[in-house]
């Protein structure tokens, strides 16, 4: 999933400030997950802008709305008449869901209610780590499973620097080499012989380098 | 109106699957755990006539399904019946009877349970509804059968009184087949008969001595005696023969009245006696022994008056066709016991001679036969027959319920209706409680009974158990495990983020591996944890459901006199207080406005906000103390859920010192100290330096 969190509240007071009637638009699928943009996630945002507004007096009507996905056009086009209705939408989802807003309502202001963070894993409630970076073109078959260029802090493909000490790597003593973990786990699967294999330079242009990134099906676009 | 279905027990608690009449027993047990006793009473009197009289001597098969039992003990239901019922809340009852009646005449014949409990329903119907009882006085075993220290004469008259009071006419003193028959019943324009005239009639030993000794003598007759206070002459060595509830009351009355040894003489074992557990253990602790598997042989007489009893000692054989063990004598096991009084209780059947050229009867013990269970249509058009003439000795929940089925049936037949086909529910075999649930589930130990000591029962006919105390009370009913009433998921908001499944303290939830939840209605126990976690809002819960509390939010703010500073609070159901307590916080403090909650777990940071949106000032989270908690594991995780809104009102401009959490004291609902300190900071908050 794509983790994102809530940005803070300061941050977003400051943005909505001035927006008469302003929609907090909620995300269920990625963003519900994060507890970041959920039915739950948007209540409590909304109720806070509305004391917030009440306390330093700003006038103004806070509505609440989710629909499941924001990356969708169909699931956005359902609340055209909500977002004519309101001066901005704070999006409570990804920068994808928030730039497919902007898109749908070109006239309207979007405004982002989150920091979208990473594509992980969820280690468990309330704890979450980046495991992909979206590279393009996965190698996990060459290193155990474990992905250098997501989990490497100089995404090195033919690891470890010399900053890796204790299983650590140099830039703090929680982050984990990577480096390190791939090389217990081909020992432990008997696969040592694999580290011989030299990677070449990566092409980066799959992941992005080389422009945005689109993909197209011609077997299933209409 | 009472339905009489039976319920579906896939969807329905247990308590009220068991109960004859299907008392919704979860409501009652919740509504005094909010310790509102006069609604949990009015629950209890719509559907039960006679409340006051179950909460003592019914049989309660609900407390043996209750789900608790399968942790520790059951919850004592009969003793929270009897507090409902009993207490100075339940005032008159008011029932609902029409101005108008149906102008139809019923007679209803014999006034114990099943006929008062049709007199009750029916008149509520509008019909107008005469009792015939053949008696001085009514009630019938209530009265003649069950003795005064289980059953006070006044709690039965007062039932009884509030019955009449519906408008019930009474003819006491009047035998049906002598003074009157059914012919002249027709004539005088009743239109139904409900024949529920229970089985008085005592049965015989059959064994050689019975008949020409002084000192044998009808458990019926002898309990009927009693009752009456006529004082019947009491040996002081008896015997008592049978293993029902009518012999154990005979032994423990007898104990009463000056015998010095009272032995009961049951032919099976333990497990096998009829008699309600309870009852046997109450007469055991008094003092009355028990001798099982012995079997009368003879009874010796000296002087035309019983000396002793010839008695055999049996084994267990196949199970007979009641499935019980039946017993076989063991040969040369012989024994004489000295006794010079001998009570037979071994069952009654119904004195139905009356009806015998009206009515078909059972064979050998002349039960009066019904074509339905649930009809109880006799083979005579227009007359019904239910309770013990119907079903032998049976119990007074059972007896209410024919009462109760009858006056269904009666009031159909009345309005010239078909009567259903209702097919008797399917059994359903639930699962067992998992033994990892058992072992997560918090016990807390049953307070169901305060009880006179055993020498000062013996001294009278004073009533042995007491009322519980409102402390005792609120206490048992808390620990009600809310079957069917906790998280329902919404299967198409669920996006099978697994929430529910992690943070469920006793591991309930589970999901297939297409990420589809399910949570088992009957093994939840209404904590609320994932329905306040779950981030889409897809689950539900019927107890303190969310939309509910945020309602109660909103009423208690728009319900509120401007009392400044106003101060919402959230008071968690399971602390040591009473309802009292909570009446003299709204005097002392007009300010606060209570919201109660089965546990600060049901409130979510929404709920915080949603009251500082409302107006509120101020708001105070008062927690149970951690001994009262059912669920304590949690209480860490709603510290961290107020410390995250404490840090969002601060962020918003609002002092996150103007909430305010904490643990109830050990008795009382609140700290006075602690609630001051809060009005004061809201009053005087201290000024951040502006330097």
């Amino acid at each position: 999933m794509i983790t994102l969190e809530q940005k803070n509240f300061e941050e977003i007071e400051k943005m909505t400030k001035g927006y008469n009637r302003l929609l907090v638009l909620g995300c269920e699928t990625c963003a519900a997950m994060s507890f970041a943009g959920g039915q739950r996630q948007v209540a409590e945002l909304a109720s806070a802008i509305r004391v917030a507004r009440k306390t330093s007096g700003e006038q103004g009507e806070v509505l609440e709305e989710a629909i499941a996905r924001q990356c969708e056009p169909e699931f956005v086009d359902l609340i055209k008449d909500d977002v004519a209705g309101c001066d901005a939408v704070l999006s409570l989802a990804c920068g994808a869901g928030v730039q497919l807003l902007a898109e749908r309502f070109p006239d309207k202001v979007i405004l982002p209610g989150c920091n979208t963070l990473f594509l992980g894993v969820t280690e468990e409630l309330g704890v979450w780590s980046e495991r992909c970076a979206g590279c393009g073109n996965c190698i996990l078959d060459k290193t155990a499973g474990l992905c250098p260029i997501a989990r490497c802090a100089k995404q090195l493909l033919n690891g470890p620097c010399g900053g890796s000490m204790n299983g650590k790597c140099e830039i703090s003593k929680d982050v984990d080499c990577v480096w390190q973990l791939i090389i217990d786990r081909l020992d432990r699967l008997n696969r040592l012989e694999m580290l011989e294999e030299i990677f070449p330079v990566k092409d980066w242009s799959p992941a992005g380098h080389g422009g945005p990134r689109k993909m197209i099906r011609e077997d299933l676009k209409l | 109106m009472y339905d009489n279905n039976p319920v579906n027990a896939m969807e329905h608690p247990p308590c009220r699957v068991a109960c004859p009449i299907l008392t919704d027993v979860r409501e009652y047990v919740q509504l005094i755990a909010e310790r509102t006793f006069k609604e949990a009473y009015a629950s209890i009197r719509k559907l039960n006539p006679l409340p006051r009289v179950c909460g003592r001597i019914c049989t309660h098969p609900c407390e043996t399904a209750c789900k608790r039992g399968q942790v520790d003990e059951p919850i004592a239901i009969a003793a929270l019946k009897r507090f409902a019922s009993d207490g100075p809340w339940k005032g008159r009852y008011e029932a609902d009877v029409p101005d108008k009646s149906t102008g139809h005449k019923v007679a209803v014949v014999g006034s114990g349970p099943a006929g008062l409990a049709a007199a009750h329903d029916l008149a509520i119907l509008g019909h107008r509804i005469t009792i015939f009882e053949a008696l001085p006085v009514l009630g019938g075993m209530l009265r003649m059968g069950v003795p005064a220290y289980r059953l006070p004469k006044d709690v039965v008259d007062e039932e009884i009184q509030a019955i009449l009071d519906l408008g019930v006419e009474v003819k006491t003193g009047v035998r049906i087949g002598e003074e009157i028959n059914f012919t002249d019943l027709s004539e005088q324009g009743y239109k139904a008969v409900f024949v529920a005239i229970g089985a008085h009639k005592d049965q015989k030993l059959g064994i050689a001595g019975e008949n020409e000794f002084e000192g044998v003598v009808s458990a019926v007759s002898f309990l009927r005696a009693v009752n009456q206070g006529q004082n019947p002459k009491t040996g002081k060595k008896v015997a008592v023969i049978g293993g029902g509830n009518t012999a154990v009351d005979s032994a423990r009355c007898l104990l009463r009245m000056g015998a010095e040894t009272v032995h009961i003489v049951y032919r099976r074992s333990g497990d096998e006696m009829p008699a309600a557990k309870e009852e046997i253990e109450e007469a055991v602790h008094e003092g009355v022994q028990i001798a099982y598997l012995t079997s009368p042989l003879e009874i010796l007489g000296q002087n035309g008056k019983v000396s002793a009893l010839k008695l055999m000692k049996n084994e267990l054989g196949e199970p007979d066709a009641s499935g019980r063990r039946s017993p076989k004598p063991v040969p040369g096991s012989e024994f004489t016991l000295d006794v010079d009084m001998v009570i037979a209780a071994i069952g009654q059947a119904p004195d139905s001679s009356f009806v015998a050229d009206k009515l078909e009867l059972t064979e050998r013990k002349k039960r009066i036969i019904v074509k339905g269970p649930y009809t109880l249509v006799t083979t005579q058009p227009g007359v019904f027959a239910g309770g013990d003439a119907v079903t032998g000795p049976a119990t007074v929940v059972e007896a209410i319920s024919a009462g109760k089925r009858a006056a269904i049936s009666i009031d159909l037949y009345l309005r010239g209706e078909p009567l259903p086909t209702i097919e008797p529910a399917e059994e359903v075999k639930r699962e067992k409680l998992s033994p990892a649930l058992v072992e997560k589930t918090r016990n807390f130990a049953r307070c169901g009974k305060i009880s006179l000591p055993a020498e000062d029962r013996l001294k009278g006919f004073d009533e042995v158990d007491a009322v519980l105390s409102e402390d005792l009370a609120t206490k048992e009913a808390l620990r009600c495990l809310h079957c069917f009433l906790g998280a329902r998921i919404d299967k198409e908001k669920c996006i099978s983020c697994l929430t529910c499944v992690r943070v469920c303290p006793l591991g309930i939830p589970t999901t297939n591996k297409m990420g589809e939840i399910t949570i088992d209605p009957f093994a939840c126990q209404a904590c609320g944890m994932c329905v306040l976690e779950c981030p889409v809002w897809a689950i539900d819960i019927s107890l303190n459901f969310r939309s509910k509390i945020a309602l109660e939010i909103e009423q208690v703010i728009s319900r509120s006199q401007q009392a400044e500073p106003m101060i919402v609070g959230f008071f968690d159901l399971h602390g040591n207080f009473r309802s009292t307590d909570v009446k003299s916080l709204r005097q002392d403090y007009p300010n606060i406005l209570p919201v109660m909650v089965f546990g600060l777990r049901r409130i979510d940071t929404c709920d915080i906000l949603k009251a500082f949106e409302s107006g509120a000032d101020g708001v105070v989270l008062a927690g149970c103390p951690p001994d009262t908690d059912p669920f304590p594991e949690t209480a860490d995780r709603v510290k961290r859920r107020i410390a995250h809104a404490r840090t969002l009102l601060d962020a918003l401009g609002i002092d996150g010192a103007r909430l305010e959490v904490c643990d109830m004291p050990e008795k009382g609902i609140v700290d006075k100290e602690l609630i001051d300190g809060l009005i004061q900071r809201i009053k005087e908050p201290v000024q951040a330096s502006s330097e």
